[in-house]
């Protein structure tokens, strides 16, 4: 078992096809001229929901899948929302398949695709970020990406032990094609952009 | 039996032919609405063709790279010669564990692999978690499409199956309660699994990260909560730089299903961080890959089928082949059908998989959409050579080309049989000629039968032409 390393190289190196030069990194195409709703069509299209609101107050700006004071266990790594029931008790990430909603930040949205991409602080955000009902994630409007090339430019794999695209509510089509929101993960995703501007006052939560 | 006989048994039942070649269709469609809104989607299969080009002529110094940094991040790295090796390295892992259920998302390397059936030999259980695979796990099948491995099914189906192994109420046909069904049955088993298998879409040699997509999260479940992570890679997998993700994503989920992007689109490197709440399951989370050759090295040094190993699974050439839509991914009786499958099984074996490369009308649809520009076609054209040089065509296939070779070497022959099939034509009624003709003639009306041949047409019009050239440079 141990010289199958060998064994594979050997195979590899005697198999080995005429050598063809790696090729220059490709010109990103031209931008398009109204990205956020190229974004907004992209998530929307996934099955997510679009929502743009004021940095300060979004949590009272922004629709909820469910009214925000009825969702009993909620994992947010924002202060507001706050984290509470089973998203605060919780010993093993296990428990959190209870979780109505889970609140995250990412880094940055791609306009080509409706994705965001968030690097996870630990497993547990991860584990909400999967496991619960509801998922949110907060973005700055100023932090969109117009491709993946870009995208690529701004992450960097090897300090990263895991991080992803996500984009959209999880989903299947296994059963005759016919599109199904809420496969194993989030039934619903919101993608929040945040950008200045007034609070509303007197929204009521 | 050959691939003919094996889908005549799928066209029996008419409704479910006309299902499939429609749905997969409406994928191609999405398809094609997905890819024009690309602008530069040409430049893009060029430079993932280009990247894999490179990648191909450079394997032992990116997979030992690969290998080093994975260590490095804290990865156990394994390498097996052949199936065999891949699952007993894998039992092993499991075994020394005493871990006896694996929650596992698709793979269709495990699939060529046989893994389940090994494991299961060993007492060990496997969910498949894709919810297309588990129905096709409970029903004792393959899958039969590499993207939707039970587009074969209808819903009546599948809700009969769930009734049966999920305990939901029977007559059950709406996709939505199914699915809620399944996710149900499934959540169960991630939030009580030690060990978690996924494929490996890509892997990057710079930095020995590699990259999962899924639609579901059950690649993602099935690794967030366990100890054991294990992947399983194929040699065809790697790419050189991180940079070079941005061209295969863009053009991977775009091919697949239409979509500009999967749900999920994980990236790992290393095991993940012991979690805050140290379940029993989560303590020493550990991280194995498993680098697999079986058959790889062999169709690298094949330089006619040696592009096939570009190859990203995403399905297309399946979704547009017009044989692979009306007779079913079983037909083919392979770990994967349609084009791309006819080109590689026939290299793992020869003899058993001598039909499919004939399961091609040559039309060449799935090279136009081939995101990396496999020429598809022209390697199914090249293996039927091959075969026919190896011997490993059925006897009734030798015999039909040698007959038709013969007839096309022999001018006088070929127009003796044109001009008594077309006498024959015409003597005898349409409705006899399409009985003889059967079963050719099923499903397809007989064209009108010309006078003359192309031969005499073409003649007597180059000869006509020649005329008027004449009188055109008298009178001029």
């Amino acid at each position: 078992m141990s010289d199958a390393r060998e064994t594979i190289l050997a195979r590899l190196a005697s198999a080995r096809p005429p050598t063809a030069p790696a090729p220059a990194a490709m010109a990103p195409p031209p931008n398009v001229l109204d990205p956020i709703e190229t974004l907004r069509e992209h998530l929307t299209e996934a099955g997510g929901s679009f929502q743009i609101a004021a940095r300060g107050d979004w949590p009272n700006q922004i629709e909820w899948p469910e009214a925000l004071s009825t969702m009993e266990h909620v994992y947010s790594t924002l202060a507001d929302p706050e984290t509470r029931g089973v998203g605060r008790t919780a010993v093993f990430d296990h428990e959190l398949a209870r979780l109505d909603l889970c609140v995250i930040r990412g880094e940055f949205a791609v306009v080509e695709n409706g994705a965001v991409w968030h690097v996870p602080e630990s497993a547990r955000e991860r584990s909400a970020a999967l496991l619960a009902q509801h998922l949110v994630v907060v973005v700055e409007e100023s932090q969109l990406v117009p491709t993946l090339h870009q995208a690529y430019d701004r992450i960097d794999l090897a300090k990263t032990t895991f991080g992803w695209f996500l984009c959209g509510p999880s989903k299947t089509a296994d059963i005759e094609q016919s599109l199904v929101l809420g496969a194993h993960g989030p039934c619903t995703m919101s993608l929040v952009l945040t950008r200045d501007g007034p609070a509303l006052s007197g929204t009521a939560r | 039996m050959g691939h003919v006989d094996r889908a005549r048994a799928f066209v029996a039942d008419a409704d479910r032919t006309q299902w499939h070649d429609q749905a997969l269709w409406f994928v191609r469609t999405k398809r094609d609405r997905a890819a024009d809104r690309v602008p530069d989607w040409e430049a893009l299969r060029q430079q993932a063709a280009a990247i894999k080009r490179n990648a191909l002529g450079r394997l032992p110094e990116l997979w030992t790279e690969f290998e080093s940094n994975a260590v490095a991040a804290g990865a156990v790295v394994h390498w097996a010669r052949d199936a065999r090796e891949h699952n007993e390295i894998i039992a092993g892992l499991l075994h020394e564990r005493g871990i006896e259920r694996l929650v596992k998302s698709k793979s269709m390397l495990t699939e060529e692999c046989g893994l389940n059936p090994f494991l299961e030999a060993q007492a060990i259980e496997v969910i498949d978690t894709d919810l297309g695979e588990r129905i096709v796990q409970l029903r004792h099948e393959p899958p039969s499409h590499i993207v939707m491995p039970a587009i074969h099914l209808r819903r009546g189906e599948i809700g009969e199956l769930f009734a049966k192994e999920m305990g939901s109420p029977p007559g059950l046909e709406d996709p939505v309660e199914l699915t809620a069904v399944a996710r149900r049955n499934l959540r169960k088993h991630f939030l009580s699994a030690e060990a978690g298998l996924t494929g490996v879409n890509f892997a990057i040699a710079e930095t020995g990260s590699f990259v999962v997509v899924t639609n579901e999260g059950n690649a993602d479940l099935g690794t967030a909560l366990p100890n054991l992570h294990i992947a399983s890679v194929g040699l065809e997998k790697i790419l050189p730089r991180q940079g070079d993700l941005a061209p295969f994503l863009r053009l991977l989920a775009r091919s697949a299903t239409g979509q500009a992007i999967t749900t999920y689109t994980s990236h790992f490197r290393g095991p993940r961080p012991a979690s805050e709440g140290h379940s029993p399951t989560q303590a020493n989370p550990a991280l194995h890959i498993v680098i697999v050759d079986n058959g790889r090295s062999q169709l690298l040094a094949q330089p006619d089928f040696r592009e096939a190993l570009a190859c990203i699974r995403c399905g297309a050439c399946l979704n547009t082949c017009p044989v692979y839509r009306r007779s079913g991914g079983h037909s083919y009786e392979a770990t994967i059908p349609g084009p791309i499958g006819s080109v590689l099984e026939p290299s793992r074996d020869p003899t058993r998989h001598a039909e499919l490369p004939h399961a091609c009308t040559l039309c060449g649809s799935c090279t136009e959409i081939c995101p990396v520009q496999i020429p598809l076609h022209h390697q199914l054209l090249a293996w039927r050579g091959r075969l026919a040089e190896g011997g490993q065509h059925s006897r009734r296939r030798r015999w039909a080309l040698y007959l038709v070779g013969t007839l096309f070497m022999w001018p006088p022959a070929y127009r003796f049989l044109g001009w008594s099939a077309r006498a024959i034509a015409r003597v005898f009624p349409s409705r006899l000629l399409e009985a003889a003709l059967a079963p050719w003639t099923r499903g397809r009306a007989l064209p009108a039968i010309p006078k003359r041949s192309f031969r005499t047409l073409y003649r007597d019009r180059h000869r006509q032409a020649a005329r008027e050239a004449d009188n055109g440079g008298r009178e001029g």
